[in-house]
C-alpha cells in the first residue's frame, strides 16, 4: 500500500515517534547527475539522470518522482523501455475557463496543485510505470536502475543563465549559469525527488566547454577532456547522503582562489573580480574556526566551495558543501559599510552548511529547528564577532520584526501541525496562503518564520543553558555523521533528519529539563505576547504597585502565562523581580529596597556593578524609583508598552548599560519633547564609549523633539554645534575635516547627523536655511584624498540628507513647474544632484551607492512638487543592464510614481517587466514593492483598478509565474492587497451569486488532489490482480515502438512522444487506470509551456494528428486559447466535482443552497448531482473535451 | 684642380660674407673660421688624392670637422673647470681626445708626414664683441674673503629682492576653500562638457541645459563597474597605504585621531573589521604545495573514453550501494 501508507506515518511522527518512514514505496540510493552539453546561446542542457532505486513494497508497479520544466525524452528501467506520464497540476492552478476570481479559491487550489506533486507526500509530477518484465524482479525487492533522457530548453527558473551581450566566446564574455530556487527546486533543472528528506549517494558529471569551470557539490574526483579537447568533464562524487534539493551548480568562466588558510576550501568569481575575492574571503577561515569550536565537531564536508555570481537569486544560497552568493557582497579592503554585511552572510552560509544541509529536515513542519538552529549559532558568531551590544541589538531588532509582522497579519507558525485537511483545522486561517507546503508561502512571511525560529532556539537557550544546547546540536551532527558513514546501511540515513519531536527529546536527554510549556507556546503556536505596563509607587508601605495588562484578543497575540523578569533601578541599586503572570492577576506589589532619601549624597549602584554619581534632582522627591524595565533579557516573544514618566526614561537612557534599553528609551523620549530630553540626548550623543548605533537613534530622536519644541528652541539647530566640535576644523569651524574614516564609529556618526539634521523644520515647517546651507558646506568641503577608506556611502548619505531637506512646494494655483519658478534653495540642491549624477558615470561608486541616492533625491524633488513629476528618467535607470541596486533605487521611483499618479501605463509597464525581466530578483523585488507601496488597496477606489487588471494579475499567478514559487507567491500576496481574499469589487455585479456559492464551496474543492491519490490507493489495493490485467497494457506500446521511429532531437516530437506514451498508458481499461485519467488527462501533458497548455484540439481522437497540431502549437498564445474554452470547460469543472464529491455530504449540501445560478453552472451541478461515483468515470467522454481525445475509447486505439 | 674649386668656392662664399661684413661682425668672424676650415678640408681631400669634391661633400665635411673640433673644445673646457681651472691646459685636451676615441698616439707621427700640406693663417678678424647688457645699478665690489680673481657679481637686478610685506597664502581655510571649489569647478565643467557632447536626459521638459544629465546607458557587464575600484581610488589606496594618513595638513585632525585610538572602544571596533590578516601568513600557506582538485591538471581522454568513464559509473554505483536487504529490514512494513 504505497500511498496509503503515508497519513500513519506523519501521524506517528507527530504522536513523537521518532523513527522516519518514508512516503515513497522505494528507497533511492544513489543518483547519477550526467549533463554533457551546455549550450549558452541557446541557453539549453541536454542531459541524464540515473537512480538506483530499492523498491519496498513487493507490488511496486508505479514510481513517481519531480521534474518541472524538463522535456524528458526516454525512460529506462534496468535498461528496458518504461512509459511514463508528465502531469503538473502546478502549471496552471485554475482552470483558463474558470470565471473565478477569489483568492480564496485560488490559494485552496494552488496548496491542492502542490501537495499534488509533493514529494513529502510522495507524489510527483513525473509518473513513470515499471514495465511488466520486471514486476518479478521488483517483488524480490531487486534493485532497479531508472534511467531519464533529458533536457531543458530556456528554464525560467531552477538554472539562471547569465549570458551578457558582449563579443567574444562564451568565456571571455563572463557568461555563467548557476542553479537556484526557493527550497526545495532542484526538480526545475533534472528529474529527481526533491524531497528534503530522501537522502542519497550523488555522482555528479558536467560537461563544459574547457575555459570554464563546472563547481558542485562534493569532492571533485577529476577532470577530464574530450576528444577534441575544447570541453573537458568534471567528475563529482558526493559520499555523504544527500537530498536532492541540496543539490546546486555553477558553471562559468570562474577565476579560482584556494584558500590560504584552508587549502580544503576554495573560492570562485567571475573574472576581473579576484582582488575583491581574495579580501572578502579572507575573513572566511574564522567563522570556520568558530563554528567547528563551539560544535565540538568538524566540518561535515571534506570540502567547501564558495561561488560568486551575478544575477543571484538570493544573496545567499547554501547547498551541500557548497555556497552560491550574489557578486555583490564582493568589495575591496576600501569599503566599510560593505564589509560587516558580507561577513554576515559568509557567516549564514556557513552556519547553514551544518544545519540544512548536512542535517536536513524529515517535514516541512520541522523546518523550524533547521531555520532555528542555524539562525542561532549565527547568532553566537555575531555575539563573538561584533560584541554583545551588536548582538543584543540585533536580537532587539528581529524581535521587533516579528511583532510587527504578527500583529500585522495575525501570527507565524513555526511547527504547522494539519489533521486530515479540513478546513476548520487550518492554522492559518488568519493568512492569504496556505502554510501546509513552503512553496505556498508568502516570502515575507518564510522570512519572519526564519527570524521567529531562532529566536525561539535562543529562549530554548535561555531556559537550558547555552551549553546544554551545543550539546544538543553537538549529539545531533555526531548521530548523523556516523549515519552518514554508514555506506550501505541506507536505512541509517534518516539519522540525518531531524525532526522536531527528536530535536524535543535531544533536549529533554541531554538536560534534563522539561521544555513543553515553552513550545508548547511559541512552536506550537503562533502570536505573540503584548503587554501594556504602568505602575504606582506606594509611600507609605514602600512599595511598586505594577500593573501588567495584555491583549491577547488583538490578531497575532496570544496570551502568556507564566513567569516575567522585572527590573526595578532604585536609588539603593539595581533589583530583579520574577512575577508570575497569572490569568487574572494584574496588579503585581513589589517592595522597593530604599526610602527616597536623595538628600544622602552616595553613588548609586548598577546592574552592572558600576557605581556611579548621578544628578538627582530630576526625580520625585517621594520615590526612591529611578527607572523599571519589563523582562529586560527578551525571554519572551513581546511588545511592551510601559509607561513611566519623562524623568525615569531620560534616567535609563542616561545610565543604563544596556543598549537595549537605551533604545527603548530612546523611542519613548520622542514623546516628552522637553529640554531635559534634549540634555539626555545631546549627553548620549556627545559620548564616545556608548554604543553607536544607539547614538545614531538618538540623532533622529533630537531631531524629532527639536521639531516638537521648536517655539521654544534655543540656541543653533541641534546637533549642528556637535557636529562641527566633533568632525570640523578648529580653526574654521564651517569647514569639515579631511575624512578620516579610522574610527568607524565616528564614521558612522559622521554619516547619520547629517542626515538627521536635514529632517528639522522651523516654525514654517521649513528646512532652516542654516541646515541647508550647513549640509551643502559638508559635500563641498569633503576632502577624501587622505582618507584609507572611500567616501562613497558618505557622500550618498549627504545626498540622502538633501532629500531629506525638502519641503513640499508653495504652489500658485497649480502652475506648471518650470525652472523659472523653481525655490532658489531648491535650485542648489539640484546643482549638486546632477552633479553628482553626472560624475557617477566618470567616476563610479562602489556599488554605485551615489547614484541610488540621486534618484531617490529626485524622486522626492519629484514627489514634492519642485520639478515636474515623471517617470522617464526612472524607468531608463530600471532597464536591463544597470546594476541591479540602480535598477531597484529607480523601480522603487515607479512604484511610487504609479501610485501618487495613478497611472496606467506605468503599472502595465511594471508588470511586464515582472513577466518578462531577466533577472529573478527584480521581478521579486517589484512585487514586493508593489505589495508594500500598492497603487490601490481593496477598499479604496481607483481608476486602476479595473477588471482587465484582475484578469492579468490572476494569470500571472494562475499560469504565468509556474517556473518560481517565491514570484508565484509574490503575485498572490500583491493580489492579496489589491482586491483582498474576495472577489474584487471592480467586477461586474452579475456573477455575484456565483461568487458567494464558490467561496462557500471551497471547503470542497479543496482536495484537487484526491482523485489522484485515490487513483493510486485503488490501484495499490487492487495491484495483486492488476497484474495480470495490466500485461495487455505493455503489449501495444512495446509494438509502437517499434514501429515509430521517433527523432528525440526536436522539441515537439517530444512532446508527441509523451502524448504517444499517454495513449499507450491509457489504452488498456482496468478500473483502477480509469479513475486514474480524470486527473492526468485535465493536466497539461506538455512539461515546458505554461499557458495554453490545456487547450488541445477539440476534436480528435488520433494521436498521429495531435503530433501534426503540437508542432505548430508549441506557443499557442493565451488569445488562441480562449477560442477552446466551451470544449474544455465542462470536463475539468467535471473533475474538480468529480473530486469534490468525496466529501459528498457537505457538498450536496451546496448544490441544494444556490439553484439560482448562471445557466451554464447550475448545468453543471446538476449534472454531477444525477450521477453517482460509477458513472462520473465515464462522464469526461460524454463531453467533447480535448483531453477525452487521448481517452481510450478513441475509435482508432480502442482495440 | 679640386683645390682651385675649393678656393673659389670658398672665395666666393668669402665675397658674399664680405659684402655682409659691414653689417654684422660676429658673423663676419664666423665665417673666416669657417672658410679655415673649408680650406683645411680641402687641402685634406687633395692629400687623400681627390681630385675635385661637390660642394655640398664639401660642406658636409667641413660641418663634421667644425662638429669634432667644437666637441673637442667643450669637453676640454669641461676637464678644465672640473679641476677648478679657468683655462684648459694640453693635457685637458688629452683627456678629451682619449675620452672621445681618438688615439693621441698617432697624432704626432700624423702631424709630421711627409705629404702635408701647410696652408695659411687664417686671416685676423676681429673678435665679435658681445653687446652690452642692460646694467641697473652698481655692480656690488666682491667682500675682503672673496679673491679678486673670482667673478664678479652679476648686475643686482638678479639677486636683489624687494620684501612684500603680505602673508602667503598658507591659511587651512583658504586652501580648503580654494581646493574645494577648484574640485567642483572642474567637475562641473567636465560633467557640463560630457552632458554636451553625449545625450542627456533633463528634468525639466522646458530646459534642457540648466541641470543637464548624462543619459543613462545601460553596461553589458554591470558588476564590473559597480564593484572595481576605479584607478583612481586604487591610487589614492597606495599612496594612503605607504604615507601614514596622520599626516594630515590639519594638526587638529592628528591630535583627535590619537586619543580615539587610545580608547578601548575604538579598539574593539578595529578587531572587528580588521583589514588584511597577517600577510605572512598567507605567504607562507603559498609556499606549501597546495593540493586542491581545481588545480591539478586536466587529464587527457582515454581511447574509448566514453565506454569506459560509463563503466566506472555503474561499477561505483554498484559498490555504493546499501544492501537491499538491510533496507527492508528496518524501513519496510514489516
Amino acid at each position: 500500500m504505497p500511498l496509503t501508507g503515508v497519513e500513519p506515518a506523519r501521524m506517528n511522527r507527530k504522536k513523537g515517534d521518532k523513527g522516519f518512514e518514508s512516503p515513497r514505496p522505494y528507497k533511492l540510493t544513489h543518483q547519477v547527475v550526467c549533463i554533457n552539453n551546455i549550450n549558452f546561446q541557446r541557453k539549453s542542457v541536454v542531459g541524464f539522470v540515473e537512480l538506483t532505486v530499492f523498491p519496498t513494497v513487493a507490488n511496486l508497479n508505479r514510481i513517481k518522482l519531480n521534474s518541472k520544466q524538463c522535456r524528458i525524452y526516454r525512460v529506462r528501467i534496468n535498461d528496458l523501455e518504461a512509459a511514463f506520464i508528465y502531469n503538473d497540476p502546478t502549471l496552471e492552478v485554475c482552470h483558463s475557463e474558470s470565471k473565478q476570481r477569489n483568492l480564496n479559491y485560488f490559494s485552496n487550489a494552488y496548496a491542492a496543485a502542490v501537495s499534488a506533486v509533493d514529494p513529502d507526500a510522495g507524489n510527483g509530477e513525473l509518473c513513470i510505470k515499471v514495465p511488466s518484465e520486471l514486476w518479478k524482479h521488483v517483488d524480490e525487492l531487486k534493485v532497479l536502475k531508472i534511467h531519464i533522457n533529458f533536457s531543458l530548453d530556456q528554464p525560467k527558473g531552477g538554472l539562471h543563465f547569465v549570458v551578457p551581450s558582449v563579443e567574444g566566446s562564451m568565456a571571455e564574455r563572463g557568461a555563467h549559469v548557476f542553479s537556484c530556487g526557493y527550497q526545495n527546486s532542484t526538480r526545475f533543472w533534472f528529474p529527481c525527488v526533491d524531497s528534503y528528506s530522501e537522502l542519497c549517494t550523488w555522482k555528479l558529471e558536467f560537461t563544459v566547454d574547457a575555459a570554464m569551470v563546472a563547481v558542485s557539490n562534493g569532492d571533485l574526483v577529476e577532470t577530464v577532456y574530450t576528444h577534441d579537447m575544447r570541453k573537458k568533464t568534471f567528475h563529482y562524487m558526493l559520499t555523504i547522503p544527500t537530498a536532492a534539493s541540496n543539490i546546486s551548480l555553477a558553471i562559468g568562466p570562474f577565476e579560482i582562489l584556494v584558500d590560504p588558510y584552508m587549502h580544503e576550501v576554495t573560492h570562485f568569481c567571475l573574472p576581473q573580480l579576484l582582488p575583491l575575492l581574495k579580501h572578502t574571503t579572507s575573513y572566511l577561515h574564522e567563522v570556520f574556526e568558530f563554528y567547528e569550536e563551539i560544535l565540538t565537531c568538524r566540518y561535515p564536508y571534506s570540502c567547501f566551495k564558495t561561488v560568486f555570481i551575478d544575477e543571484a537569486y538570493v544573496e545567499v544560497a547554501a547547498y551541500a558543501s557548497m555556497s552560491i552568493f550574489s557578486t555583490n557582497l564582493l568589495h575591496s579592503a576600501m569599503i566599510i559599510d560593505e564589509t560587516p554585511l558580507t561577513r554576515r552572510c559568509l557567516a549564514q552560509s556557513l552556519a547553514q552548511q551544518f544545519f540544512g544541509c548536512f542535517i536536513s529536515r524529515m517535514s516541512w513542519s520541522d523546518e523550524w529547528v533547521l531555520k532555528g538552529i542555524s539562525g542561532y549559532i549565527y547568532g553566537l558568531w555575531m555575539k563573538k564577532t561584533f560584541g554583545v551590544n551588536e548582538y543584543r541589538h540585533w536580537i532587539k531588532e528581529e524581535l521587533d520584526r516579528i511583532v510587527a509582522y504578527e500583529l500585522k497579519t495575525g501570527g507565524v507558525l513555526l511547527h504547522p501541525i494539519f489533521g486530515g485537511g479540513k478546513e476548520k483545522d487550518n492554522p492559518a486561517s488568519h493568512l492569504h496562503f496556505s502554510i501546509k507546503h513552503p512553496h505556498t508561502l508568502s516570502w515575507e512571511y518564510y522570512t519572519m518564520f526564519q527570524c521567529k525560529a531562532h529566536l525561539v532556539m535562543r529562549l530554548i537557550e535561555n531556559r537550558i543553558s547555552m551549553e546544554f544546547m551545543l550539546q544538543v546540536f553537538n549529539k545531533l551532527l555526531s548521530l548523523a555523521s556516523t549515519a552518514s558513514s554508514q555506506k550501505f546501511q541506507s536505512h541509517m540515513w534518516s539519522q540525518m533528519l531531524v525532526s522536531t519531536s527528536g530535536f524535543l527529546k535531544s533536549i529533554s536527554n541531554v538536560s534534563g529539563k522539561d521544555i513543553q510549556p515553552l513550545i508548547k507556546q511559541w512552536v506550537d503556536q503562533s502570536g505573540v505576547v503584548k503587554f501594556y505596563g504602568s505602575f504606582a509607587f506606594n509611600r507609605k508601605r514602600n512599595v511598586l504597585e505594577l500593573e501588567i495588562k495584555q491583549d491577547y484578543t488583538s490578531p497575532g497575540t496570544q496570551k502568556y502565562v507564566g513567569p516575567l523578569k522585572v527590573t526595578v533601578q532604585e536609588l539603593d541599586g539595581s533589583f530583579n523581580h520574577t512575577l508570575q503572570i497569572e490569568e487574572n492577576s494584574l496588579k503585581h506589589d513589589i517592595p522597593c529596597h530604599s526610602k527616597s532619601r536623595r538628600n544622602k549624597k552616595k553613588k548609586i549602584p548598577l546592574m552592572n556593578g558600576e557605581e556611579v554619581d548621578m544628578d538627582l534632582s530630576a526625580m520625585d522627591a517621594d520615590s526612591p524609583l529611578l527607572w523599571i524595565r519589563i523582562d529586560p533579557d527578551m525571554s519572551v516573544l513581546r511588545k511592551v508598552e510601559f509607561e513611566q514618566a519623562d524623568f525615569m526614561w531620560q534616567y535609563q537612557l542616561r545610565y543604563e548599560r544596556d543598549v537595549v534599553a537605551q533604545q527603548e528609551s530612546i523611542l519613548a523620549l520622542e514623546k516628552f519633547p522637553t529640554p531635559a530630553s534634549r540634555l539626555a540626548l545631546t549627553d548620549i550623543l556627545e559620548q564616545e564609549q556608548c554604543f553607536y548605533r544607539v547614538r545614531m537613534s538618538a540623532c533622529f530622536c533630537l531631531a524629532k523633539i527639536a521639531n516638537s519644541m521648536v517655539s521654544t528652541w534655543t540656541g543653533p539647530p541641534a546637533m549642528k554645534s556637535l557636529f562641527t566640535r566633533m568632525f570640523c576644523c578648529k580653526s574654521c569651524p564651517n569647514i569639515v575635516k579631511t575624512n578620516n574614516f579610522m574610527s568607524f564609529q565616528s564614521y558612522f556618526l559622521q554619516k547619520t547627523m547629517p542626515v538627521a539634521m536635514a529632517l528639522l523644520r522651523d516654525v514654517h515647517n521649513l528646512c532652516p536655511k542654516e541646515v541647508l546651507t550647513f549640509i551643502l558646506d559638508l559635500i563641498k568641503y569633503n576632502d577624501n584624498r587622505k582618507n584609507k577608506f572611500s567616501d562613497n556611502y558618505y557622500r550618498a548619505e549627504m545626498i540622502d540628507a538633501l532629500a531629506n531637506s525638502v519641503t513640499p512646494a508653495v504652489s500658485v494655483n497649480n502652475e506648471v513647474r518650470t525652472l523659472d519658478n523653481l525655490n532658489p534653495d531648491v535650485r542648489l540642491i539640484l546643482e549638486e544632484i546632477t552633479r553628482f549624477l553626472n560624475m557617477e558615470k566618470l567616476l563610479p561608486s562602489y556599488r554605485h551607492t551615489i547614484t541610488v541616492s540621486c534618484l531617490r533625491a529626485i524622486r522626492v524633488l519629484q514627489k514634492n512638487g519642485h520639478v515636474p513629476s515623471d517617470p522617464a528618467l526612472f524607468k531608463s535607470y530600471a532597464e536591463y543592464g544597470h546594476f541591479v541596486d540602480i535598477r531597484i533605487a529607480a523601480l522603487e521611483a515607479v512604484v511610487d510614481y504609479t501610485k501618487v499618479d495613478r497611472s496606467y501605463e506605468e503599472l502595465q509597464w511594471l508588470l511586464n517587466m515582472i513577466q518578462n525581466d531577466p533577472v529573478p530578483y527584480v521581478r521579486h523585488k517589484i512585487l514586493n514593492m508593489l505589495t508594500k507601496n500598492p497603487p490601490f488597496t481593496k477598499n479604496m477606489e481607483s481608476p486602476l483598478c479595473n477588471e482587465a487588471l484582475v484578469d492579468q494579475l490572476w494569470k500571472l499567478m494562475n499560469s504565468g509565474t509556474s517556473h518560481d514559487w517565491r514570484l508565484r507567491c509574490g503575485a498572490v500576496d500583491l493580489y492579496f492587497t489589491l482586491f483582498g481574499l474576495s472577489r474584487p469589487s471592480c467586477l461586474p455585479l452579475p456573477e455575484l451569486g456565483l461568487v458567494l456559492n464558490l467561496k462557500e464551496k471551497k471547503a470542497v474543492l479543496n482536495p484537487t488532489i484526491i482523485p489522484e491519490a485515490v487513483a493510486g490507493n485503488q490501484e495499490a489495493a487492487n495491484n495483486p490482480s492488476s497484474h495480470p490485467q495490466l500485461v495487455g497494457f505493455q503489449n501495444p506500446f512495446s509494438s509502437s515502438q517499434d514501429e515509430e521511429e521517433i527523432d528525440m532531437d526536436t522539441v515537439h516530437d517530444s512532446q508527441a512522444f509523451i502524448s504517444h506514451h499517454l495513449n499507450m498508458l491509457e489504452r488498456p481499461s482496468t478500473p483502477g487506470l480509469s479513475k486514474y485519467r480524470p486527473a492526468s488527462s485535465r493536466s497539461a501533458l506538455i512539461p515546458q509551456h505554461s499557458t495554453g497548455c490545456d487547450s488541445t484540439p477539440t476534436t480528435k481522437p488520433q494521436w498521429s494528428l495531435e503530433l501534426a497540431r503540437k508542432g505548430t502549437g508549441k506557443e499557442q498564445s493565451p488569445l488562441e486559447m480562449g477560442m477552446h474554452p466551451v470544449a474544455s470547460a465542462p470536463l475539468s469543472v467535471f473533475t474538480k466535482e468529480s473530486t469534490a464529491s468525496k466529501h459528498s455530504d457537505h457538498h450536496h449540501h451546496h448544490h441544494h443552497e444556490h439553484k439560482k445560478k448562471k445557466k451554464k453552472h447550475k448545468h453543471k451541478h446538476k449534472h454531477k448531482h444525477k450521477h453517482d461515483s460509477k458513472e462520473k468515470d465515464k462522464e469526461p467522454f460524454t463531453f467533447s473535451s480535448p483531453a477525452s481525445g487521448r481517452s481510450i475509447r478513441s475509435p482508432s486505439l480502442s482495440d | 684642380m679640386a683645390d682651385a674649386a675649393a678656393t673659389a668656392g670658398a672665395g666666393g662664399s668669402g665675397t658674399r660674407s664680405g659684402s655682409k661684413q659691414s653689417t654684422n661682425p660676429a658673423d663676419n668672424y664666423h665665417l673666416a673660421r669657417r672658410r679655415t676650415l673649408q680650406v683645411v678640408v680641402s687641402s685634406l681631400l687633395t692629400e687623400a688624392g681627390f681630385e675635385s669634391a661637390e660642394k655640398a661633400s664639401v660642406e658636409t665635411l667641413t660641418e663634421m670637422l667644425q662638429s669634432y673640433i667644437s666637441e673637442i673644445g667643450r669637453s676640454a673646457k669641461s676637464y678644465c673647470e672640473h679641476t677648478a681651472r679657468t683655462q684648459p691646459t694640453l693635457s685637458d685636451i688629452v683627456v678629451t681626445l682619449v675620452e672621445m676615441g681618438f688615439n693621441v698616439d698617432t697624432l704626432p707621427a700624423y702631424a709630421k708626414r711627409s705629404q702635408r700640406m701647410v696652408i695659411t693663417a687664417p686671416p685676423v678678424t676681429n673678435q665679435p664683441v658681445t653687446p652690452k647688457a642692460l646694467t641697473a645699478g652698481q655692480n656690488r665690489p666682491h667682500p675682503p674673503h672673496i679673491p679678486s680673481h673670482f667673478p664678479e657679481f652679476p648686475d643686482p637686478h638678479t639677486y636683489i629682492k624687494t620684501p612684500t610685506y603680505r602673508e602667503p597664502v598658507s591659511d587651512y581655510q583658504v586652501l580648503r576653500e580654494k581646493a574645494a571649489s577648484q574640485r567642483r569647478d572642474v567637475e562641473r565643467a567636465l560633467t557640463r562638457f560630457m552632458a554636451k557632447t553625449g545625450e542627456t536626459q533633463s528634468l525639466f521638459k522646458d530646459d534642457v541645459s540648466t541641470f543637464p544629465l548624462i543619459a543613462a546607458r545601460p553596461f553589458t557587464i554591470p558588476y564590473l563597474t559597480a564593484l572595481l575600484p576605479s584607478e583612481l581610488e586604487m591610487q589614492q589606496m597606495e599612496e594612503t597605504d605607504s604615507s601614514e594618513q596622520d599626516e594630515q595638513t590639519d594638526t587638529e585632525n592628528l591630535a583627535l585621531h590619537i586619543s580615539m585610538e587610545d580608547s578601548g572602544a575604538e579598539k574593539e571596533n578595529t578587531s572587528v573589521l580588521q583589514q588584511n590578516p597577517s600577510l605572512s601568513g598567507s605567504r607562507n600557506g603559498e609556499e606549501n604545495i597546495i593540493d586542491n582538485p581545481y588545480l591539478r591538471p586536466v587529464k587527457k581522454p582515454k581511447i574509448r573514453r566514453k565506454k569506459r568513464i560509463l563503466k566506472k559509473v555503474l561499477n561505483s554505483a554498484n559498490i555504493n550501494f546499501p544492501c537491499p536487504g538491510a533496507s527492508v529490514g528496518a524501513a519496510g512494513p514489516g
